[in-house]
């Protein structure tokens, strides 16, 4: 009954590594920009809030998949040569990354911001009557409650990010779900092989979320 | 000036075929948001109930959703009815997906809210002799609502920005128009820059409304 689906699967676990890969990319550069720019915006002076609030604003309002195709419908006219080089495919998924680790970005930094934000004002005043420094509070005073704050959402975030990475099928860059496509139209059994990938999706969405629901649990402390 | 101009005819000429693809756009939107609230409402009960063989297979199916790509869910849909017998239109395809993957979602929100309002306010209203359902229509009910409208809002305009999805399996929305547009014209920037303004105004509008009723509703309570 399921022949399909296990004739295929060497095929669709190739697809998967492509996932994982991708989601391990973006979630990495991603969230290391999104803090970026949420402390810069939480510490920074007002023309770098305004420019990051803009970034924010912007990109959280605009679907991931506008995003994308904008990205890569635009890198080659931006650079005609980089694209011949790296060949159509290639560039198809440095377009779509750089898209998506912007876009994800935009997502960890308003929540990188709001953490630090939500440090109370009076602990700062009474680290300054202390004579710290402002490094100084920032690393001891305002980072660790504002970590423990952040890392919930940021994991629910990661797990949103790496379902947004099948978004990338519907460009034209070959992973798991165009994988899946590719074998239902030439197989046509769409439920085992669309559920099948469901559940190899599912494999590994599901330890993440246990994890975030854990740490929504464990590190969020009521002030 | 030249390409300003040439940018300004390009999109003047786009225009009614990108309104048309926004009220595309809008329709997905407000029906795959009406399904997935009636949804969710329709799951909150057994979600939220004592036994554990009806909660299970509400968990279950909320666990499903919240773990598989929405895209897969809606090729399932639309590739998969098709074998049953089923033939309906790439729209509704996109809808029903849509509002499946948020029904999960928008239960899970709808629970917190509820679980939210402390035990004590069920003791204290018992205390007075209210009923149970009455306790809920006029104590929790109001304020879990209040402690929802964020998450719920926030929800939302995920929602209408999944809304983007349905241009995989061809329905002619704001984003398929954007593209069909560029891969006309070869004009990219710009006419993304257009669709970002619409869908820009659309989050915004909705945000904006949200916030109004948690407010009206705040100032009532």
């Amino acid at each position: 009954m399921l022949n399909t689906l296990i004739a295929n699967l060497p095929y669709l676990i190739k697809g998967a590594a492509v996932t994982v890969w991708l989601s391990l990319i973006v979630l990495t550069f991603g969230t290391l920009l999104g803090t970026l720019l949420g402390l810069s915006a939480a510490v920074g002076g007002r023309p770098i809030r305004l420019v990051v609030t803009a970034y924010i604003f912007v990109l959280r309002g605009v679907p991931v998949l506008v995003v994308m195709l904008l990205g890569y419908y635009a890198f080659p006219t931006l650079d005609p040569a980089l694209g011949a080089t790296l060949g159509l495919r290639a560039g198809a998924y440095a377009a779509v990354a750089v898209a998506q680790i912007v876009y994800v970005a935009a997502f960890v930094a308003e929540i990188v911001r709001s953490a630090v934000l939500s440090v109370p004002a009076g602990q700062i005043a009474a680290a300054k009557s202390l004579g710290m420094r402002r490094l100084a509070i920032l690393a001891h005073v305002v980072l660790p409650q504002a970590t423990r704050l952040a890392i919930p959402p940021l994991l629910n975030n990661s797990l949103t990010a790496i379902k947004q990475t099948s978004y990338i099928s519907v460009v034209g860059a070959w992973e798991l779900t165009y994988a899946a496509r590719e074998v239902v139209e030439r197989t046509l059994a769409a439920f085992q092989i669309f559920l099948g990938v469901m559940a190899i999706y599912f494999l590994i969405c599901y330890p993440l979320s246990m994890l975030a629901r854990w740490c929504e649990k464990r590190l969020v402390v009521m002030h | 000036m030249d390409y300003l101009a040439q940018t300004f005819h390009l999109l003047r000429a786009l225009f009614p075929r990108l309104v048309e693809g926004f009220g595309v756009t809008i329709g997905v939107g407000i029906s795959a948001m009406a399904l997935a609230l009636a949804g969710s409402l329709l799951l909150l009960a057994p979600r939220m109930a004592k036994s554990r063989l009806i909660r299970m297979p509400v968990e279950s199916y909320i666990e499903l959703m919240r773990n598989t790509p929405l895209l897969l869910q809606i090729y399932l849909i639309y590739f998969g009815l098709p074998l049953l017998g089923f033939f309906p239109s790439e729209f509704l395809c996109g809808v029903v997906g849509i509002a499946l993957q948020h029904t999960a979602f928008l239960v899970e929100i709808l629970r917190g809210g509820i679980e939210s309002i402390s035990r004590r306010q069920w003791e204290a209203a018992s205390a007075i002799g209210m009923r149970r359902l009455a306790t809920f229509q006029y104590v929790i009910l109001p304020q879990a609502f209040l402690r929802v409208m964020g998450p719920l809002g926030n929800q939302l305009i995920i929602l209408v920005k999944d809304t983007s999805l349905v241009s995989a399996i061809g329905v002619m929305e704001l984003t398929m128009v954007g593209k069909m547009a560029i891969e006309r014209s070869a004009v990219s920037i710009e006419i993304f820059m257009a669709i970002a303004v619409f869908y820009l105004a659309l989050t915004t509008l909705l945000g904006v409304v949200l916030r109004l009723i948690e407010q009206r509703t705040a100032a009532r309570l």
